[in-house]
């Protein structure tokens, strides 16, 4: 008996030993990719450029050079900033997607569930449709940043509202708090719409717009203030990372295991408020990366959010890449929102991977 | 060792009706190497009493003392690293395997890499050693019952040291732990845990089955109401008037309970 187990030890350690390493090397893989997509988001476009020109220009830009000449222009005032954008949104939307999923112990939890989505529409619709009368002065004060700013602290806002209510004795129960959330969500869809039917047609075609979601309006300022609000959390995460395993055990388990949950939870809905809000600020509303990519990596690697949370950031990112170029690029020189062309990669690939989980299970 | 001194738990008690005791005034004793059993019928306070323990429910009067310190001041890590729980059922949110499981007992503590022969002792003496490659979701309730014990034990496998070099105590709260088990793993179970405490951890597990712990424990702590109704030496059990108090049975069948106690007891 004692040789049968020893037997299978060396092909069960090998087979450990292989994973970590499939692990590190899907990683890799990831980043590789995602430097591969940057360099051919830069290079794809009306003007068409050659890899020595945009590397080039991407020297001059780390290197504050004056711009020289009209491909150097291009990438450095047009698609840098864009690139950066997709980069930026899309690794803080897919972070945010797998904390909130691991925080309420549930697949289907949506950033867009906590409310950060809905509250910061409303906000923006808000600003958009009275930018002339009762919010004038909101106007006047933040200037060309008045809508991104009022739809962050909007989305945050609600988020905070729902917390609030989904809390008792310092213990956030998760199912009231989702069932609070459905409420809200319902309670702010009803005053955006109540805002749109007072809309005038200018006003509603600028909230067509933003609500279907697009990276073509972000310009240096509104990235440098997005990647603070995303970067900042993103470099937090990693210490939450056991706690959010333990937290798959439930939160009893957590504290039994010595971790303090309320607080982390706090801070961790607060990080994907941040990140989603921002978002959702500058770029409009961007759905699906927040759902499916967590899903698919804990397909691929495994629940482990040390593994999970930069793997999200690295997937997500490249996703909404892909996404925006193909918003660009197909019907061109037509703009489509990248939200649209989200969602239509996004309910395929979400539905395929349902279906094959299905078959999983009964296989 | 753990004190419970006064412990009383009070819910409810809006402005319109009154408020309900679930707990009242426990004292209780727990010392090292101790294998004590909690008892009583369904909603005599047995789980609340656990969740006070772990500090899990912080909201009691009365006090906790454990190795001196009152409850109420440890750290949460530093808890950890003494004192596991194991609870009545867990279900996971997401397929982790059984071995990822087990390797969060050790997160307290920081070595979930380091401490892989430790990790595989731990499997083996729960008898879950060769699920681990499996994922936790697709086990019955028994194998993940089992899993979660290989959890627990992992967490306090090793004594901690303090800077003086002495080794802190340690202890185990069990909630119902073999509900779903069947018997052969029952009492395996319930002997491997018994050997733990022969090492000098303090055990307390809230049981269902009194003849499961007729032939396990030490001590029994017999709640009735949220109050002690008995405690002492596990030849209560074989008190049929006892029993007979405790869960409100008729006296024939608690005659009848009382004498297989006594003979898992002599067993």
């Amino acid at each position: 008996m004692p040789g049968a187990v020893i037997r299978l030890q060396g092909p069960r350690l090998a087979l450990l030993q292989f994973a970590a390493v499939r692990q590190v090397l899907l990683f890799f893989a990831a980043a590789g990719l995602l430097m591969l997509l940057i360099l051919l988001s830069l290079r794809t476009g009306p003007v068409e450029l050659n890899n020595t020109q945009v590397l080039q220009s991407l020297w001059n830009a780390i290197t504050f050079a004056d711009i020289q000449g009209q491909s150097d222009w291009v990438v450095r005032e047009l698609r840098l900033p864009r690139t950066l954008l997709a980069v930026l949104v899309g690794a803080g939307l897919a972070a945010a997607g797998a904390v909130t999923q691991g925080v309420f112990r549930n697949p289907l939890a949506d950033p867009g569930l906590i409310g950060v989505a809905s509250g910061a529409a409303l906000a923006a619709v808000a600003v958009i449709v009275l930018k002339d009368s009762l919010l004038a002065f909101w106007v006047a004060i933040m200037g060309p940043l008045a809508l991104p700013i009022a739809a962050f602290i909007g989305g945050l806002a609600v988020t905070l509202v729902i917390y609030r209510l989904g809390t008792r004795n310092g213990q956030t129960q998760v199912a009231t708090l989702l069932l609070a959330g459905v409420a809200i969500n319902v309670l702010t869809g009803a005053l955006t719409g109540i805002l749109t039917y007072m809309a005038d047609d200018q006003a509603l075609r600028s909230m067509t717009f933003w609500s279907m979601g697009s990276l073509a309006h972000g310009r240096w300022p509104e990235i440098a203030a997005l990647s603070v609000c995303i970067i900042l959390p993103l470099c937090f995460l990693p210490r939450f990372a056991r706690l959010l395993n333990a937290l798959l055990l439930g939160e009893a388990v957590a504290t039994h295991l010595g971790y303090r949950v309320q607080q982390a939870k706090l801070w961790l809905i607060t990080a994907a408020a941040l990140m989603v809000g921002a978002g959702v600020a500058v770029a409009g509303m961007i759905g699906f990366i927040g759902l499916v990519v967590p899903h698919l990596l804990r397909l691929l690697i495994g629940p482990d959010h040390r593994a999970l949370l930069p793997a999200s950031v690295l997937l997500g990112a490249s996703l909404l890449l892909i996404a925006d170029m193909i918003a660009r690029t197909w019907l061109s020189p037509a703009d489509l929102p990248v939200g649209l062309v989200m969602a239509v990669i996004g309910g395929p690939v979400f539905l395929s991977l349902l279906l094959q989980q299905v078959k999983h299970s009964r296989g | 060792m753990l004190n419970v001194k006064h412990l009383s738990v009070r819910i409810g008690g809006g402005f319109n009706r009154p408020g309900k005791n679930l707990l009242t005034n426990i004292n209780l004793h727990l010392g090292h190497g101790e294998k004590l059993a909690v008892l009583g019928a369904n909603g005599a306070g047995k789980s609340t009493l656990l969740k006070c323990l772990c500090g899990e429910l912080s909201d009691y009067q009365g006090d906790i003392i454990l190795d001196h310190l009152s409850l109420k001041f440890w750290q949460g890590a530093e808890r950890a690293r003494q004192m596991a729980v194991m609870p009545q059922k867990v279900e996971l949110a997401f397929p982790f395997r059984v071995d990822q499981v087990v390797a969060l007992g050790r997160a307290p503590h920081g070595d979930e890499n380091q401490s892989t022969a430790l990790q595989r002792a731990a499997m083996q003496c729960a008898d879950v050693w060769h699920l681990r490659q499996r994922s936790y979701s697709g086990l019955s309730g028994g194998e993940q019952q089992r899993v979660q014990l290989a959890r627990v034990l992992a967490q306090i496998w090793l004594a901690e040291r303090n800077e003086q070099g002495q080794e802190l105590p340690r202890y185990l709260l069990l909630d119902e732990c073999t509900s779903a088990l069947d018997p052969a793993h029952q009492h395996s179970i319930m002997q491997r845990v018994g050997e733990f405490a022969g090492r000098g951890v303090a055990v307390l597990a809230v049981m269902h089955d009194i003849s499961l712990a007729a032939s396990w424990a030490d001590r029994v702590l017999i709640l009735r109401h949220g109050e002690v109704l008995a405690c002492g030496g596990v030849e209560l059990l074989a008190d049929a008037q006892l029993l007979a108090t405790a869960y409100a049975l008729e006296a024939p069948l608690a005659q009848r309970y009382a004498q297989q106690n006594l003979g898992w007891m002599q067993a």
